[in-house]
């Protein structure tokens, strides 16, 4: 096993009291020639603070699952996290953290796997000697994996598919964009019957794959002592070298059919939720990233008032609890006001998310949330909407940023896409932003001829024939409402959905990732 | 190996402080400035950099609803209050705060509303006077009130798909019969139906409960306080106090064990929820204080009883425990998220041996001082942001409007006794203080 050693050149003082670590002339080579996978870099952000923050990423993830293994990656992962040491069982490993309140957790997403948790620097070392046992010296104990294992199969059966009819549609939306041939393709957490015949031996043969030198990115912030990233690094370089891009050559991007495709999932469920979108091919490393995140934000900023479909659907006409839009995968936004950092991905879709209607105002609320879409892409955003939106980004990414936790993901997920600092990368590519630029990204890569819409509701039936009549869907409120909104109304009630019989599909809740 | 290094200059000195001066919890440096008509405000400068934290508390939750058909109005008026104000309509209000760069949002409990934001340092006093214009100058009409009525029954909907709400609401309901803890935030579904017809009595609540005396502000984050003073002075100096008190009515004892069941009509895993009632929060009196204590270590992850069920014998997906701090008497509630349907009553046996093991027992004093410095790690280990600190903060402010009290609080952990714990578990956990409810799906409901 090569040991490597920690070498650093601390060479610039930003403006706003950042450092950043100039990477040596070698890696200055990689960032011109991204490599997604390079393996010898770590992430430290030193400070003064008393909370030591880790991340530990692996590259890899649930892309990297092989057909009829779906869920392996995630658990994996979970045997890491939530299973023993080789020395120690679970148990003991939560009696140890339970003084610190210290705990361990994990996150697998297509292309990287993260381990984290913080400690306060007075259990340091306690902590770190804990958690290395867990991730380099796993236990793999059979009681672990059948808990573990019936946690994940739960998680799909119950808490996806029997109590979370939202992050349910936007998950299955993500299916029908990409194919189970694709490597997205599949729910991170897996399928039910893949995950009943996975076996520990399985897990034991992932790990060894994947979990390598030539995957792995430590992030360290806080106030941890001056050596201690070179102990850590040591410490990893106990695993084996590994080969790099294991997985990058089996992604593609999805082709998907032209013309819309609609999956109505059947549930006994009081409302219907609503989740449409389509691949874009632009990630952060793309130049027109920052543009396609104003109009995001200006159409649909998760979790706030502030934007334009919120205050059409839900200010105005009270049709739900909100409306958002996205350009990265944000998994738990019922949840989460932030998105969690170390979702990094090669691939990433256009979402428009519509909170649980009424149902009888189902087929009213996806007719209006495709006319808000065409109109976006036919009108473009406003000289104002964009000046304001441009403004609210640019502070915003502070509040992104608040946390040393936050702080270390961006750091991570920069890395991952080649970019500067977050902040200083939103800060710069705004400033340079035209109106022009944002205009031109919405024609370029959120006009698109293959949307997929996935809906959950009782009535699936119901929807179906309403949907393929393209009948008029009147609202009817409790109060009056201005003129412009009952106008626009008549104009959405009979906003024509042009789909085939064929491209409209009822999938009983219980087949959804069996 | 090659490293990225990012030396940010996070600078949490009085968190560093928390070995040194371990007896205070609270370790940030505060002023608290009373305005005559009764608002408080608490500052907090912080050396996190460029942001503020805005938290709006509101003594009135849901606990200040006794009317009946009127449950659900403090969680409305969360609502409302973003509908516009005298001097500024909503959608002027959403583009300052856009323009701040803000995280905007709101939340309500039993006891409290808290409204909350995140922005630049610069905005601060644009911010403070939109704030004061909806406090004292709310200003919504009879068509937009209307609409708002319907985005909270799209919020009920939105969470009616989750098994374990339903079961949250039916406990309640079943364990307080008078009190308003009977109803949850959201407030009961045929009072939801009917807010459309209550724009008068909406009125007639945000006259009486938003007044500067239910109100404190607290503010952390790159700031001065005299600055922060003099902006809170000028905008809401001019609020007029008001003089209502609701009479919330008390619980009557419990005489018997109470059981309920729901019927779920779709897969789930079967719930087993196992409350008692117990003490409000108090910083003085030692019985809420013991129970928090005890509550992790008997239900914990580390419980024993969690070790068994859902470590060793792999019976439960989950166990989880609920035991807030509450103006009035509160539910000790334990939560079980059972496999397989045909343990459910030995789970509800497991979990009730438990409850009486700790009435008769006192915990080994090691097990107590770990927990202990476990909830002093995790209360500081929570606080790493302006935000944070202030989110933290505001739990506490709802209670007492003061983080003294938090001091207080920790302070009293200290005193408890294993014996203490014993005492109160005895005190607490009896019989006729009970109250059981069991979900399942239709099929196999019993």
């Amino acid at each position: 096993m090569k040991r490597r050693h920690v070498s650093f050149a601390i060479v610039a003082l930003t403006v706003m009291g950042i450092f950043w670590g100039q990477l040596p002339s070698k890696a200055a080579t990689s960032r011109r020639t991204p490599n997604m996978n390079s393996a010898d870099t770590a992430v430290l952000l030193p400070n003064r603070s008393p909370l030591v923050s880790f991340r530990i990423v692996f590259m890899d993830g649930s892309a990297a699952d092989l057909p009829g293994k779906e869920g392996l990656a995630s658990l994996t992962a979970a045997m890491l996290a939530e299973g023993g040491s080789r020395a120690k069982t679970y148990s003991e490993i939560t009696d140890a953290m339970y003084p610190m309140a210290t705990s361990f957790q994990w996150q697998v997403d297509k292309e990287m796997t993260v381990f984290s948790g913080s400690t306060h620097i007075d259990n340091l070392d306690k902590y770190y000697a804990l958690i290395r046992e867990m991730l380099l010296d796993p236990g793999f104990r059979a009681d672990d994996f059948k808990r573990l294992k019936e946690d994940a199969i739960n998680y799909l059966k119950t808490s996806l598919r029997g109590g979370n009819d939202e992050e349910l549609g936007k998950e299955v939306l993500y299916t029908m964009i990409y194919p189970s041939t694709h490597p997205y393709g599949h729910q991170n957490r897996g399928s039910v019957s893949a995950l009943e015949k996975m076996t520990l031996q399985d897990v034991r043969d992932f790990y060894r794959s994947s979990y390598t030198r030539s995957t792995l990115v430590i992030g360290l912030a806080g106030g941890y002592p001056e050596g201690f990233p070179k102990q850590v690094d040591a410490d990893f370089a106990k695993l084996p070298t590994g080969a790099i891009d294991q997985f990058k050559a089996k992604l593609s991007q999805p082709k998907l059919e032209p013309g819309t495709r609609i999956q109505i999932i059947q549930r006994e469920t009081r409302s219907t939720a609503v989740s449409l979108g389509f691949p874009i091919g632009v990630t952060r490393r793309n130049k027109d990233w920052p543009a396609l995140a104003v109009v995001a934000s200006y159409f649909g900023q998760h979790r706030s008032s502030n934007s334009y479909l919120y205050q059409r659907l839900r200010e105005a006409r009270g049709l739900n609890y909100g409306d958002y839009a996205y350009i990265e995968y944000f998994p738990r936004g019922m949840f989460n006001f932030e998105p969690d950092a170390n979702l990094g991905r090669q691939q990433q879709i256009f979402q428009i998310w519509i909170r649980p209607v009424e149902p009888q105002n189902g087929h009213f609320v996806l007719r209006a949330a495709l006319y808000e879409y065409d109109k976006l892409v036919r009108e473009g955003m406003s000289k104002e909407a964009f000046e304001s939106t441009r403004e609210f980004l640019s502070k915003y990414v502070n509040v992104l940023t608040a946390t040393q936790g936050a702080q270390l993901g961006y750091a991570l997920d920069s890395r991952y896409y080649q970019i500067a600092d977050f902040p200083t990368y939103m800060r710069e590519q705004l400033a340079k932003l035209t109106l022009a630029d944002v205009n031109r990204a919405i024609k370029q890569y959120l006009k698109s001829d293959a949307m997929r819409i996935a809906v959950v509701t009782k009535d699936a039936a119901g929807l179906r024939d309403a949907i393929l009549s393209n009948r008029p869907s009147p609202i009817t409120y409790n109060a009056p409402k201005p003129k412009e909104i009952t106008d626009e109304d008549k104009t959405i009630e009979a906003y024509k959905i042009i789909v085939k019989p064929a491209d409209v599909t009822i999938v009983p809740v219980e087949k959804v990732f069996e | 190996m090659k490293l990225l290094i990012i030396a940010s200059l996070i600078l949490c000195l009085p968190l560093l402080a928390l070995a040194q001066k371990s007896r205070q919890a609270f370790a940030y440096d505060y002023t608290i400035d009373d305005l005559p008509n009764g608002l408080r405000l608490v500052t907090v400068p912080t050396d996190y950099p460029n942001l503020v934290a805005l938290y709006i508390v509101v003594q009135t939750g849901s606990r200040n609803e006794p009317e009946k058909g009127k449950s659900g109005y403090a969680h409305l008026f969360e609502h409302l209050m973003f509908r516009g104000s005298e001097h500024y309509t909503g959608q002027q209000r959403d583009e300052i705060l856009k323009k701040a760069g803000a995280n905007d949002n709101a939340y309500t409990t039993d006891d409290r509303t808290v409204y909350h934001e995140v922005f630049s340092k610069d905005d601060l006093d644009k911010v403070l006077e939109l704030e004061a214009d909806r406090f004292q100058r709310l200003k919504y009409p009879q068509d937009g009130f209307k609409t708002e009525t319907r985005a909270v029954l799209g919020e009920f909907n939105k969470n009616s798909s989750d098994p374990e709400e339903k079961a949250y609401e039916v406990l309640r309901a079943t364990a307080y019969k008078v009190h308003t803890y009977s109803h949850t935030t959201m407030g009961f579904i045929e009072d939801i139906e009917d807010m459309p017809n209550q724009y008068d009595y909406s009125l007639q609540f945000y006259g009486r409960y938003y007044r500067p005396e239910y109100t404190t502000i607290v503010l952390v984050g790159d700031l001065k306080r005299d600055d922060a003073l003099g902006m809170a002075q000028k905008y809401f100096g001019g609020w007029k106090k008001g003089n209502y008190v609701a009479e919330i009515p008390s619980e009557p004892d419990q005489k018997e064990p109470r059981a309920n069941h729901v019927d779920w009509p779709s897969d789930t895993l079967p719930l087993v929820y196992v409350a008692f009632r117990g003490p409000a929060y108090s910083d003085y009196k030692k019985d809420k204080a013991a129970l928090d204590l005890l509550a992790p270590i008997a239900f914990g992850e580390n419980s024993d009883l969690y070790q068994k069920l859902v470590l060793k014998e792999q019976k439960l997906d989950s166990l989880s425990y609920i035991f807030e701090d509450r103006a009035d008497p509160e539910l000790f509630v334990v939560a079980a998220k059972v496999k397989d349907v045909k343990d459910t009553d030995y789970v509800r046996q497991q979990i009730l041996e438990t409850y009486q093991h700790f009435a008769k027992e006192p915990v080994p004093k090691t097990r107590l001082d770990s927990t202990r410095s476990r909830l002093r790690y995790q209360f500081a280990l929570g606080m790493d942001s302006s935000e944070a600190i202030a989110g933290a903060l505001a739990g506490y402010i709802g209670l007492r409007r003061t983080p003294l009290t938090i001091d207080k609080l920790f302070a009293l952990y200290d005193t408890i006794t294993p014996e203490d714990m014993r005492d109160m578990a005895a005190k607490y956990f009896v019989d006729n203080h009970r109250t059981i409810v069991t979900l399942s799906p239709k099929e196999v409901a019993k």
